[in-house]
């Protein structure tokens, strides 16, 4: 056991941290993302037929360590880095390939993820999007997604679709590339709680996709799609990189709003950041105990939900915490010189809790997959997706 | 960066788990609580194992390995509730590093001690004849009366502790004691682990066969959740233990909070994990014939042992409030 940077860390985090003071702050996102991809980290780990650099995951952490150390913002295109990249990587064709994953990565172009619909969040296998294929071997798709974060700015995504109604209904999907541009999509953005609008619906009427644009085989969707969801998992919780509020940065501020509340409220604020703060550093712990395996090339496990689980409760429990120290100001969206940095932060966290898979969900995946506890009783086993929906 | 077990610490783990449940487990817990029978290993058997003296120096007649290696082995002695308790061990080997003798004493077992503080009774008072305590900023050492009342976890060896005729073996000692707590709450947040790992384990098991309305009350959520929640928190309980024994071996400046936060999680994760698994088991998990009641117990009383998790979490939040301004 050893957390001190082996001599090949130590250099490639001197080489990070010298671009990144010597590059500035970011201006236009995808300028960013693409300036960094040329300097060499962005998708450190990919393969480099696919654009990447064939790094290691620590080489990947330690960039971002370095990103966040310097308070820097994520990247714009993470749902594209994160997930749809590596879903590519791992089922598309090499022309694909070479079509897609550097652009991907210098943010050329926005990825996104379209997967869940109305009737299909938590019970993915669900969904009714339905792409029909027709005499000259292409796909006609037809349906709604829901919940697309990045939609309105994106260029591609992955589309999780129903092409066999009469097999159970994880055995009839297949996924594909869509170009979002292409007749007959139709993208309008969701407002989310804390006024923002990140995610989208996506409406898709007799939208062409030739069959080149598949990934994988024909029915076989849901095995490409556990990749990207195994893919999500890791980079929501994963890797010791924090979810929501760094704890370091609440640490900060109540500290410096401490001294102007009761006795008693200092009490009990410490006794929250406490708890807080020792969540989130047995999360970014447990997140580096998960790198270390990952860098001696095991995959990563159904454990890995255990990092999205607890790292979002943490990150929730600090930023609520964080408001309650701004006193009377706790009630109002904005403190007095303009900053509702806070507020923002406590309304963000509970979809967190949700996007990815729920709380309750990955729980489920955890005790069935980590302990072995009997699987839930499910009404629709056995019946074709057609049959279940009667 | 690798944050991992070496195969060294592997095989060490499995070893001294051999050992401890040879000589331990619920049953001899149980035996201590109903009849005062003896907490085992024992002493004497601890000692011939060699591992209460990993910590101490070779010069000294110890094992000359690090705190990490004592924190696997407490990690196993926490499984089957086994005393007297490593915690003792490892503090004593901070506190009378400048005393080759008295080092030698506790790696041979001529010396039994336990380290007293001031709050109550003391861990491992029973069987001890001498006794470290911090008396106006100096370490003391001397023999002492053992008054022991009635023991929630027996396998604790608590004892109230009148300290007798005393020496000063370091003038000035605060840093030094502090030490001897940090590493000592890092081996009792790992022997923590152990209970917690082990309790949880023993809620799986039941949950898989227990059947209620015609299906295993595993498959309930209620049910699975709780479970889930404490391996959720023995995980996370796990990477603090590693780290704070980490910082004890190689990071000084990181302990204090490493120490502290592994001595929170610790406190919390034992006692879910036993409340959680008396509820998983009904009626049977409140019986005395059950064992859970024995991890139970050590979860109440660790969760006082080397200061409160109050104490743990305002000490964290202080600390963290310290480093970032
Ligand atoms: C901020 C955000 C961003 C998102 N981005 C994307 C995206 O980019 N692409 C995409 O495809 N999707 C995205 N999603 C969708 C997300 O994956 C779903 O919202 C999520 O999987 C839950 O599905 P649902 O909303 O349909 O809720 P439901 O599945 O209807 O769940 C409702 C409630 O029931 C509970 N529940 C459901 N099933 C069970 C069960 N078996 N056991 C116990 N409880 C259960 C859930 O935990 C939840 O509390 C995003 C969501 C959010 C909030």
């Amino acid at each position: 056991m050893d957390f001190d940077d082996t001599p090949d860390e130590a250099a490639w985090r001197a080489s990070v941290r010298a671009y990144l003071e010597r590059c500035g702050p970011p201006g236009d996102p995808r300028a960013w993302q693409a300036a960094l991809y040329d300097a060499g980290f962005v998708g450190v780990t990919w393969p480099e037929s696919a654009g990447g650099r064939g790094g290691t995951p620590m080489q990947q952490a330690i960039v971002d360590q370095e990103m966040s150390r310097l308070g820097l913002p994520a990247l714009i295109n993470l749902i594209g880095i994160g997930m749809c990249g590596p879903t590519v990587i791992m089922h598309g064709s090499e022309e694909q390939k070479q079509r897609y994953l550097k652009r991907l990565l210098r943010a050329d172009d926005l990825w996104c993820q379209l997967f869940s619909e109305p009737a299909a969040g938590s019970d993915l296998a669900a969904l009714r999007t339905r792409a029909v294929r027709g005499d000259d071997g292409d796909w006609r798709v037809s349906g709604q997604k829901v919940w697309t974060t990045l939609a309105h700015l994106a260029d591609y995504g992955i589309l999780l679709t129903r092409t066999d109604p009469d097999v159970p209904k994880h055995r009839g999907l297949t996924m594909f590339v869509v170009d979002l541009k292409a007749p007959g999509v139709t993208v309008r953005p969701l407002r989310q709680m804390n006024g923002e609008a990140h995610f989208n619906e996506v409406f898709f009427d007799d939208v062409p996709i030739p069959d080149a644009e598949r990934l994988g085989e024909v029915g076989d969707g849901w095995t490409v799609a556990l990749t990207t969801l195994m893919n999500e998992r890791l980079s929501l919780g994963g890797g010791g990189t924090a979810i929501g509020p760094k704890s370091e940065t609440v640490a900060r501020h109540v500290a410096a709003r401490i001294g102007a509340l009761g006795a008693d409220r200092q009490a009990l604020a410490r006794q929250e950041l406490g708890r807080g703060y020792v969540a989130a550093l047995g999360a970014r712990y447990t997140g580096y105990r998960q790198l270390s395996k990952l860098s001696r090339g095991e995959l990563p496990g159904p454990e890995a939900s255990a990092g999205k689980l607890s790292g979002t409760r943490s990150a929730r429990d600090l930023a609520d915490l964080a408001v309650r120290v701004l006193g009377g100001d706790a009630r109002v969206a904005t403190t007095p010189d303009g900053d509702g940095v806070w507020q923002n932060a406590q309304a963000v966290m509970p979809g967190m809790a949700i996007a990815g898979g729920s709380d309750q969900v990955l729980r489920n995946i955890i005790g069935e997959r980590v302990l072995g506890l009997p699987a839930e009783p499910r009404a629709d086993k056995g019946l074709t997706f057609r049959e279940s929906l009667r | 960066m690798n944050f991992d077990l070496d195969q060294e610490h592997r095989d060490l783990a499995a070893a001294a788990g051999e050992f401890l449940a040879a000589a331990g487990g619920p049953a001899v817990a149980r035996a201590a609580l109903d009849g005062g029978a003896p907490v085992r290993p024992g002493r004497a058997e601890l000692v011939k194992s060699g591992y209460p003296a990993i910590t101490v120096p070779e010069s000294a007649g110890g094992g000359g390995g690090s705190v990490l290696h004592l924190a696997v082995v407490a990690e196993q002695a926490g499984r089957v509730l086994a005393g007297p308790s490593l915690v003792t061990y490892a503090r004593a080997a901070v506190l009378l590093a400048d005393h080759p003798d008295r080092l030698a004493g506790l790696a041979d077992g001529s010396l039994a001690v336990a380290v007293a503080d001031d709050d109550g009774p003391v861990l491992d008072a029973a069987g001890a004849d001498t006794f470290l305590a911090l008396r106006d900023g100096d370490l003391v050492c001397g023999p002492g009366t053992v008054t022991v009342r009635d023991p929630i976890d027996a396998t604790r060896g608590l004892g109230d502790v009148a300290l007798g005729e005393t020496v000063v073996l370091a003038r000035d000692a605060e840093q030094l004691w502090r030490r001897g707590e940090r590493v000592g709450r890092t081996v009792l947040a790992s022997e923590g682990l152990g209970a917690a790992a082990r309790i949880l384990e023993i809620g799986v098991e039941y949950a898989k066969e227990r059947r209620t309305f015609g299906r295993p009350i595993g498959s309930y959520q209620a049910i699975k959740h709780m479970l889930v929640d404490v391996y959720v928190a023995v995980e996370q309980l796990r990477s603090l233990v590693w780290w704070a024994a980490w910082a004890a071996d190689h990071a000084p400046g990181e302990l204090p909070l490493a120490a502290a936060a592994a001595k929170a999680a610790a406190a919390t994760t034992l006692d879910q994990a036993a409340e959680a698994v008396i509820q998983v088991h009904g009626g049977i998990g409140f019986t005395w014939e059950h064992d859970a009641h024995l991890y139970w117990r050590r979860a109440k009383v660790d969760r006082f042992l080397l200061g409160d998790d109050v104490a743990a979490f305002d000490e964290v939040a202080r600390l963290a409030m310290e480093a970032s301004s």
